[in-house]
């Protein structure tokens, strides 16, 4: 059982019970010192009123000297140790006496004894240590009595606090119970106790994070539906021109059309897995050491026979055995989309390079073009999902997914690597740099 | 008729340019929003199919600097945006009909026609003159019931002369209405495709205005 209320509330009644037994306990003791001091001084009293009168003075069975389980015993002796006179025969003493008080233990329980010489007569006078104990207990009862009776008061006001103190406990599940993907709205902290507002705020903090995580995947979702519209249309009205053609040159080049729309929706659906593969959290590949200059080598072998078609330059300039640690699909990834970047938008003629390097603490992978460049504005919004720069709205520029600078952030990101835009070659053109460091 | 389309995706304009074709409308497409505003501001097309996702000038904007300058020719909005706000927006701003991508190229052209009748203040779709009859959905004439066969530029020529009855249009004009910013222009193509006209529908219907245009003849002697 875990609840604050019943844990609270036993440890509070261990704790009282403790106490009041504590108080208990140190009364009686304190009781019993005191009785003890005033029964001895008692039994003091009547030895020397015995030796001040002829012992036959007394009568037996005085008040005074009683005839109770507790009274006290009276026994005198002449100097020949003949006993003179016992006050209650029923009781045994020891027959010795020692002068001053004793405590004698005897068949009847513990005695307190009190002797005195005087005019060659012993005078004892005893009393059942008994007697002063009850006296002692009864005055610890008395004292401990009312504190157990407001034991159970003390009880019902500490589960009601304890209660009330918890009920915001209560509200704030109300509010969470509430709480739903849609409705993630922050919870009141005023009226709180201290206690819980840590709590509280704390939820309030996820509760944040949540909203805006949630925010992203559905801006993602929209504009990935948005962004998928365009090349399904386009594929719609190619497939209508193919239906419409009434001669075979007209279909085949309709169904030309149609397979290079298909083919653009493909690359646009996979640049989207891509991107929801780079979603932090989702990929969980340990990493590896990855050879840079190998991946490289493979993404220019794939991507010449584009250049190639467009009479671009395209080379990489290799330091050999450059390595980084990550996952080398995603790596791959990183570099075809900077070089197919680069290779798209540099016109016919021109120059691609690849640059793998080492650097002091870091290892460098670049690639530069002399394509159009992206200006300045336009810098801070071509790592945005499905933005285009002006570069990429040219006439005659093939359309391209608006994702593969995102994917390369978010790759980028994963590595703890910084991309970096700058200028290309020979002053124009687009330089991208992309550092690992160690 | 001669339509601007304005859409920044090239698959989809080359597509869209080609259909309209096909159904007899005269296409130039634009890329952006500022070069959609200077072919407007050319006043030759008729209508204007208008993307709102263009770069350099939204299409929203272009719509509403163009019916601010007083410029009231159709416009109908392509968007891949179908929520109901965005449409509203179009509406509001001007537009006067949409269609939601990925749409259909019969339907588009359709609508076209509807936007394009509506602008001349008819309400049948099959337009009339005298015993002749032009459908510009089927692009069927018919002259006192016989349908005559006519070319797609033919067509395009009596679409004009039909839907400014009484107008004399000039040469420009017409080569306006006939010709795309890509079509090579013939020289004495109006002529010679009037003269065909002329033979197949009858020489009375066009009437040459010697030193300013054609126009078509009255009603009642196209009726002969």
């Amino acid at each position: 059982m875990t609840s604050i209320r019943y844990r609270l509330l036993v440890w509070l009644l261990i704790g009282a019970v403790v106490a009041i037994a504590g108080s208990a306990i140190a009364t009686y003791l304190r009781a019993r010192d005191e009785a003890n001091a005033l029964f001895d001084y008692q039994l003091k009293q009547m030895a020397a009123s015995l030796t001040d009168a002829p012992f036959a003075a007394v009568p037996p069975g005085s008040p005074v000297i009683g005839a109770g389980a507790d009274a006290l015993v009276v026994q005198i002796w002449d100097r020949n140790g003949v006993q003179l006179f016992l006050s209650q025969p029923r009781r045994v003493l020891p027959q010795h006496a020692q002068l001053g008080f004793t405590t004698v233990a005897t068949d009847n329980g513990e005695w307190r004894v009190f002797s005195t010489l005087s005019e060659g007569q012993v005078v004892q006078v005893a009393q059942p240590m008994s007697a002063r104990r009850e006296l002692a207990a009864s005055m610890a009862l008395r004292t401990v009595l009312p504190l157990l009776a407001a034991l159970p008061f003390l009880s019902l006001i500490a589960w009601i606090t304890i209660a009330r103190g918890l009920s915001p406990l209560d509200r704030v599940a109300d509010a969470v119970a509430r709480r739903s993907p849609t409705v993630l709205e922050a919870l009141s902290e005023t009226g709180l106790p201290s206690e819980v507002r840590p709590l509280v705020h704390a939820l309030n903090g996820l509760l944040e994070r949540l909203d805006h995580a949630l925010a992203a995947q559905r801006s993602f979702i929209a504009d990935a539906a948005h962004e998928l519209r365009t090349p399904l249309t386009a594929v719609h009205l190619q497939a209508q021109l193919a239906e419409r053609a009434t001669n075979d040159g007209e279909r085949s080049a309709a169904l030309s059309e149609l397979k290079g729309g298909l083919e653009r929706a493909t690359r646009l659906s996979e640049q989207l897995l891509a991107l929801a593969r780079e979603e932090p959290g989702v990929s969980d590949r340990a990493p590896v050491a990855v050879d840079l200059g190998a991946t490289a080598r493979a993404v220019v072998a794939d991507l010449a026979p584009l250049a190639a078609a467009k009479s671009i330059d395209l080379g990489l300039n290799e330091t050999p055995g450059v390595q980084v640690r990550g996952d080398v699909d995603a790596l791959t990834t990183l570099v075809s989309n900077l070089l197919d970047n680069a290779v798209r938008y540099t016109p016919a003629g021109g120059r691609v390079d690849v640059v793998i390097a080492n650097e002091d603490h870091a290892a460098l992978l670049a690639v530069r073009d002399s394509g159009p460049g992206i200006s300045r504005e336009d810098r801070e919004r071509v790592f945005d999902r499905f933005y285009r720069g002006a570069a990429a709205h040219a006439a005659g520029a093939a359309h391209g997914s608006g994702l593969g600078l995102a994917i390369v952030k978010r790759i980028a990101e994963r590595h703890a690597a910084t991309v970096e835009l700058g200028p290309g070659l020979h002053g124009d053109g687009l330089g991208v740099t992309v550092r690992f460091p160690r | 008729m001669r339509i601007l389309l304005a859409e920044d995706d090239p698959m989809i304009g080359v597509s869209v340019r080609r259909g309209l074709t096909q159904d007899g409308f005269t296409v130039d497409w634009v890329e952006d929003g500022r070069a959609a505003e200077v072919a407007l501001a050319e006043r030759v097309h008729d209508a204007l199919v208008l993307d709102l996702g263009l770069p350099r000038k939204a299409g929203l904007d272009v719509l509403a600097a163009m019916r601010r300058r007083g410029d009231a020719r159709p416009v109908l909005i392509l968007t891949a945006r179908d929520a109901v706000a965005d449409r509203v927006a179009g509406l509001d701003a001007g537009a006067d009909d949409y269609v939601v991508k990925p749409f259909d190229l019969g339907e588009l052209a359709a609508r076209l026609r509807a936007l394009l009748r509506r602008g001349a203040g008819r309400a049948e779709p099959v337009i009339s003159y005298g015993s002749l009859r032009f459908n510009p959905s089927t692009r069927e004439v018919r002259v006192g019931g016989e349908v005559v066969q006519l070319s797609a530029r033919e067509l395009a020529l009596l679409e004009a002369l039909l839907a400014r009855p009484g107008a004399i249009l000039s040469r420009a004009q017409l080569e306006d209405k006939l010709y795309g910013w890509n079509d090579p222009v013939e020289s004495n193509a109006v002529e010679v495709h009037i003269h065909a006209l002329r033979r197949k529908l009858g020489t009375d219907l066009i009437r040459n205005v010697r030193g300013v245009g054609w126009m078509l003849a009255r009603r009642d002697s196209a009726a002969a």
